[in-house]
């Protein structure tokens, strides 16, 4: 080995010293944890060695069950109708017979949400959502749509439907740009060539426009699933300090992981949580991936 | 503000990481440690509320150390400090503990051993209230933390709706009004008939619901153990909400406070028949308060009315709340952080001084057989506060306090509420509240496991 190759490793080492530090050691950290009962007392070397305990907790716990579906209802939701708005929206603004004006205007307005810190988020919602002084009920009141306020926070099901909502407020500017993206890489000559042969509009975007998207939608749906499935700060702020909304229908699988750690300090378990949610959401992933290229193998 | 804050934490902690350099985890025997007072150290104290600001200046005047006290919300109290005692790393000398986290903490090392030397706690023992000297012990016996007040309970009325109702507002002819639950509903009703509620929300009889069959939630063989009265009052509390005795103003609510001053609209909650009570006004008799909510609750939010309140007992003797104060065993500044606590709750002169500023329940004997005979409340129309409370403090059994009940009164709070409301049965709830004993602390043994 020469001087030169030395100072290569010298200069990528930083890298690999922060990275050991911050991100390897943790994660064996609580690797470790999960197999002990680690009340967050002392040193977790010092707690109990349980074995594999915590997983078959976890494989029988209802309340996790619970959270897992709470957390793919909120997910589903929010990324069905932030993928169909995001489409739409990015059709519109990339059409070739359009050729709307101020298109990167309206890219920074739809993204503006995104910029915004969650928790101010989370406040604007709870005065917006709130059932007796909130400007939701007092606007559809007032148009008639509803004859007395309805609790929107008060109730398992509008409150997910209420977090669905606000999630996809915060990210389609997001998913909007990637699949405006997408869709300005694909060739003109594509819908050059549909206009020519006298596709409409809807043959044009199921035939041309839709197929050759399917990298760009699968890289959406996986990064939202990700994101997704660790959702946790909307409900937590949402629901008074993560007590988890009505019928806990806002406990997320990481709230869920959170209380069980910092609420009732059972570390060994919620590490266990943790990597079961790591588990699942890699299984989501390569499920997801696999699913969407099927068509082409 | 904010920023000095932070600056300030950050400063300390810079100091307490250079100044642990090179010292090591050295184990000083403890028990011949001679206690130093370093007046040009800082004394740093964390609470949760900004009660000690006047004590620590006091404190300041008297001894010449300079103080800093670090105030975090009680909601991230715990998550903020255990770590930095645990880490050591930017820890304070003195801190602070509600009753939620006193028993949680005081198996641990975090707090110096104030029965040993040189501060041989043991011999004050005789000075205070027992209840809060017991409370303030670990399991084996040894004081940890002490406390400058007690904070017994009582039931906090408006005498000008006793007089309108029953002619009488006289506190033992309120006490004998409401001497059971079975006599509780009986005076409910009557003030129901006269337009008012005898109470803000079904919730606040749980205190009786404890006092009534004083068990600790977790007995010594670590099973759950709830009691019949806990069963016979999600009835009450049932009753309470179903024949419409309170005003819904659910506890800590904007409604709540403004229910101590005047009339309110009657809160359906999140009821459904919100609207058909839309509109209609009612008062609110009385507030199961201890005496913190005596001083600093309902007298700051019930001006107009002063002078016209009285103090009673409710159905059984409760206690609610408490703050105890004790030394970090890590800390580097002992001497002083030992002054402060002394003189928080065992010296005479500032123990007098903060009674006269107050007038709240000190749990030092001392001073409360000295003012017990003469104090008076102007609040309630010159009514002796502290005879009552005391006597109502003698009642009071500190073994029913666990480390978990702050936990386990949150869950069983929740399924109370959910059967209330009728989302589930009786039986349902009861099964719900052990499964979700059980999946927050598995140590705990539940009659699921039988």
């Amino acid at each position: 080995m020469n001087s030169r190759n030395k100072y290569g490793y010298l200069f990528i080492a930083p890298f690999f010293i922060v990275f050991s530090i911050f991100g390897i050691y943790p994660i064996l950290l609580s690797l470790y944890m999960s197999f002990t009962d680690y009340k967050g007392i002392g040193s977790p070397f010092n707690a109990n060695w349980v074995g594999l305990q915590q997983y078959a907790r976890l494989l029988k716990d209802t309340y996790f069950l619970q959270a897992f579906i709470n957390t793919w209802k909120i997910w589903g939701v929010n990324i069905i109708l932030q993928l169909a708005l995001a489409l739409i929206l990015a059709v519109i603004f990339s059409d070739v017979r359009l050729k709307l004006k101020g298109v990167s205007l309206y890219r920074a307005i739809f993204y503006l949400p995104n910029l915004m810190t969650v928790s101010s988020v989370a406040l604007l919602f709870l005065f917006i959502l709130d059932w007796q002084h909130g400007a939701l009920n007092g606007l559809l009141l007032k148009a008639g749509f509803i004859s007395k306020p309805v609790n929107w926070l008060g109730q398992p099901q509008t409150a997910q439907l209420s977090v669905s909502l606000i999630q996809t407020w915060l990210w389609f500017g997001h998913t909007f740009i990637i699949i405006f993206a997408g869709i300005e890489g694909i060739s003109k000559d594509y819908f050059e060539a549909a206009m020519i042969d006298g596709a409409s509009r809807t043959q044009t975007f199921f035939k041309v426009t839709l197929p050759l998207l399917k990298p760009i939608m699968i890289y959406v749906v996986i990064t939202s699933l990700i994101g997704g499935l660790q959702l946790f700060e909307i409900p937590f702020l949402m629901s008074q300090n993560g007590l988890g909304g009505p019928e806990g229908s806002l406990v997320t699988m990481v709230l869920y992981l959170y209380n069980q750690a910092f609420k009732y300090r059972n570390f060994g378990y919620a590490a266990a949580v943790a990597y079961g949610l790591f588990f699942i959401i890699l299984i989501f992933s390569i499920f997801v991936f696999k699913g969407m290229f099927k068509e082409e193998a | 503000m904010k920023i000095k804050k932070y600056l300030g934490i950050l400063l300390s902690t810079v100091l307490v990481t250079t100044s642990l350099v090179g010292c090591g985890p050295k184990k000083t025997s403890e028990n011949k440690e001679k206690l130093e007072v370093d007046k040009t150290k800082v004394l740093r104290v964390w609470s949760f509320t900004d009660e000690l600001k006047e004590p620590l200046k006091y404190f300041e005047e008297k001894y010449g150390i300079k103080t800093e006290l670090t105030i975090v919300p009680t909601e991230n109290y715990a998550s903020k400090l255990q770590p930095v005692l645990d880490s050591g790393v930017g820890a304070p000398d003195v801190f602070t503990a509600e009753i939620a986290w006193v028993k949680q903490w005081i198996d641990l090392p975090y707090w110096e051993n104030l029965s040993g030397e040189p501060y041989n706690a043991d011999k004050w023992a005789d000075d205070y209230v027992p209840y809060v000297y017991n409370i303030g012990k670990d399991m084996n016996g040894n004081v940890k933390a002490l406390s400058w007040q007690a904070t017994p309970g009582g039931f906090i009325y408006k005498r000008w709706i006793a007089r309108k109702v029953w002619g009488n507002d006289d506190p033992a002819f309120v006490a004998q009004k409401l001497s059971s639950m079975e006599n509780f509903m009986k005076a409910a009703e009557e003030l129901k008939q006269a337009g008012y509620k005898i109470l803000p929300d079904e919730g606040a009889i749980r205190w009786f619901a404890k006092g009534s069959d004083p068990k600790p939630w977790v007995n010594e063989k670590n099973e759950l153990q709830l009691t019949q009265a806990q069963i016979d009052f999600m009835d009450y509390q049932k009753k309470l909400r179903d024949n419409e005795y309170t005003a819904l103003a659910p506890e800590w609510s904007p409604a709540w406070f403004a229910s101590m001053q005047g009339q309110i609209p009657i809160n359906a909650g999140w009821e459904k028949d919100v609207n058909k009570v839309k509109g209609n006004k009612t008062e609110v008799f009385g507030y199961v308060m201890p005496t913190w909510g005596l001083h600093y609750v309902i007298k700051p939010n019930a001006k107009e009315t002063a002078g016209d309140w009285g103090l009673t007992s409710g159905p059984s003797p409760y206690f609610w709340g408490g703050t105890w104060i004790g030394i970090y065993s890590g800390s580097k500044n002992k001497g002083a952080a030992w002054e402060f606590v002394k003189m928080m709750t065992h010296d005479e002169e500032f123990l007098n001084w903060w009674y006269k500023k107050t007038g709240d329940l000190l749990s030092y004997k001392p001073v409360t057989e000295k003012v017990k005979d003469t104090a008076k409340d102007e609040f309630l129309k010159g009514q002796n506060h502290y005879q009552f409370f005391l006597k109502e403090a003698e009642k009071i059994n500190p073994n029913i306090v666990t480390k978990y009940d702050q936990g386990i009164d949150t869950i069983w709070g929740n399924v109370v509420k959910e059967y209330i409301e009728g989302k589930k049965t009786k039986d349902a709830a009861i099964n719900e509240f052990y499964k979700q004993v059980k999946n927050a602390y598995p140590e705990i043994k539940t009659p699921l496991d039988k």
